[in-house]
């Protein structure tokens, strides 16, 4: 999909002098320098492949930056305006855009985004087993605990959260899974696996998905991307009374950070999850740093 | 001998009228085909936001064939195989002024750019644009269309009238 998007000279730099799995993000700014995330590096691209030295960066234009959001809404940006007006695109294979530029509002409403200024491409990654280490703790006699995956942007929960769903099919844990994927990451389509019992709602808020695939689907588990919002922590409460069993994300470097989050208070004191596993970018995304139970007490490593 | 030559410089004069009055139906046939392209796509993504590429490989085969290979040319162009450029978009299409060329480039052009608001005004104008074109070359092709047959008929019979 990346060389459907980007413009054919930086793809063949990235294809033919820079290993693109190893990429994790490509930033383009206005008029600056094209920046790598390479692991935990961050680091120049130049016409000979990935530089230290500013001088040989290559600069991103307003037009390439235009044009490769055009191409990843396959030429069709109104058809995803709905997107663009929480200030990303997700492209077919998981890639996901987060744009920069000027909202418009109209009667207090987000209308669109325009004149777009940057963009963050990240490249999804499906990082085999990398749910392994923590797999077994997070099940019971009863089925699968609810589970909060913690860890700061771009430290692989999205990819733990698919692996994960993708470990219980391959176990044959035929749990029906219903993932809520509010930005279209979860799924990688054909470049990734999501298992043989996962249904699928995407592009819904969260307390659509809710309930909706609830009351449509009957899952056992509900896989849900990046907690944030009251509304979300409302609809994962409404999920957990509705007997379904709840994996999900959010941003934070720490548990004492996490517990402070606000909203969260309450389903903390009510032990709503009974697992957190936290991430972080320490040796790399991905980097298991604990598994803890719902008393916030250390379970593993 | 004679007469089979005279024959044969009659048909020639009837079928270069005949080439000039289809010209005129290509025309006509071509600007209806693009109205009916704007039609489809207001409906298309106002209701249901399909993606231009689907939109084009939707067409019926008579709107396919009345837009002469512009839809093909702009299918490769999302397919990243061309740039969108006028020479590139209009190849193999003679029948065009430069002036309605620059009006058709710039419809191409501006597709799949905006929000459904602004791309739906947008084909709106084009809209009118092209209805009007139309009913300039639907009127030229029931004015000269015939006209260049029964002209190519007439130079015919002089040229047997002068010779024999």
């Amino acid at each position: 999909m990346l060389e459907k998007i980007l413009p054919n000279d930086i793809y063949d730099i990235l294809k033919n002098k820079v290993n693109i799995k190893s990429i994790n993000e490509i930033r383009m700014r206005e008029e600056k320098p094209i920046v790598l995330a390479i692991g935990s590096q961050r680091i120049f691209l130049g016409e000979r492949g990935v530089t230290g030295n500013l001088n040989e960066a290559l600069l991103s234009s307003k037009t390439m930056i235009e044009d490769i959001i055009f191409r990843a809404s396959e030429c069709s940006i109104y058809s995803v305006n709905e997107q663009l007006k929480r200030g990303y695109l997700v492209t077919k294979g998981g890639i996901r855009l987060g744009i920069g530029g000027d909202i418009v509002e109209e009667s207090g409403k987000v209308k669109t985004m325009t004149n777009f200024s940057s963009i963050n491409i990240r490249l999804p990654h499906e990082v085999k087993n990398c749910s392994l280490s923590a797999f077994n703790f997070l099940l019971s006699e009863n089925g699968i605990l609810n589970t909060l995956v913690i860890s700061p942007p771009g430290a692989g929960k999205t990819t733990f959260l698919r692996d994960f769903v993708c470990q219980l099919s391959e176990r044959n844990y035929a749990y029906n899974v219903l993932i809520l994927d509010e930005r279209g990451e979860l799924d990688l389509g054909e470049s990734g696996s999501i298992g043989n019992f996962a249904d699928k709602i995407s592009f819904a808020r969260k307390t659509i998905g809710f309930e909706n695939g609830i009351r449509a689907l009957s899952p056992n588990l509900i896989v849900t991307d990046e907690l944030g919002q009251k509304e979300d922590i409302d609809a994962v409460v409404y999920a957990v009374n509705s007997g379904v069993s709840i994996l999900a994300s959010v941003h934070s470097d720490s548990m004492e950070s996490f517990a402070k989050k606000p909203y969260f208070e309450e389903i903390i004191k009510n032990k709503v999850f009974k697992r957190f596993v936290l991430l972080s970018m320490r040796n790399g995304p991905g980097t298991l740093e604990g598994i803890y139970n719902e008393n916030f007490a250390r379970l593993h490593i | 001998m004679k007469i089979l030559l005279l024959s044969l410089m009659a048909c020639v004069t009837i079928y270069i009228g005949y080439v000039f009055s289809k010209k005129y139906k290509i025309r006509a046939n071509f600007f209806q085909a693009l109205v009916m392209l704007c039609q489809k796509f207001d409906v298309e993504i106002n209701y249901s936001r399909e993606r231009l590429k689907n939109i084009f490989n939707n067409l019926d085969e008579k709107q396919k064939h009345n837009l002469h290979g512009i839809d093909n040319n702009f299918i490769s162009f999302i397919n990243k195989e061309n740039p969108l450029e006028k020479e590139f978009l209009f190849k193999n299409i003679k029948f065009l002024k430069e002036e309605e060329k620059d009006v058709i480039f710039m419809f191409f052009k501006s597709l799949g750019r905006s929000d459904v608001d602004s791309q739906s005004k947008e084909i709106k104008n084009f809209q009118t644009r092209f209805e009007t074109l139309s009913s300039s070359a639907i009127a030229e092709n029931k004015k000269y269309g015939s006209l260049s047959i029964k002209l190519g008929i007439v130079a015919g019979l002089v040229i047997i009238v002068l010779f024999i």
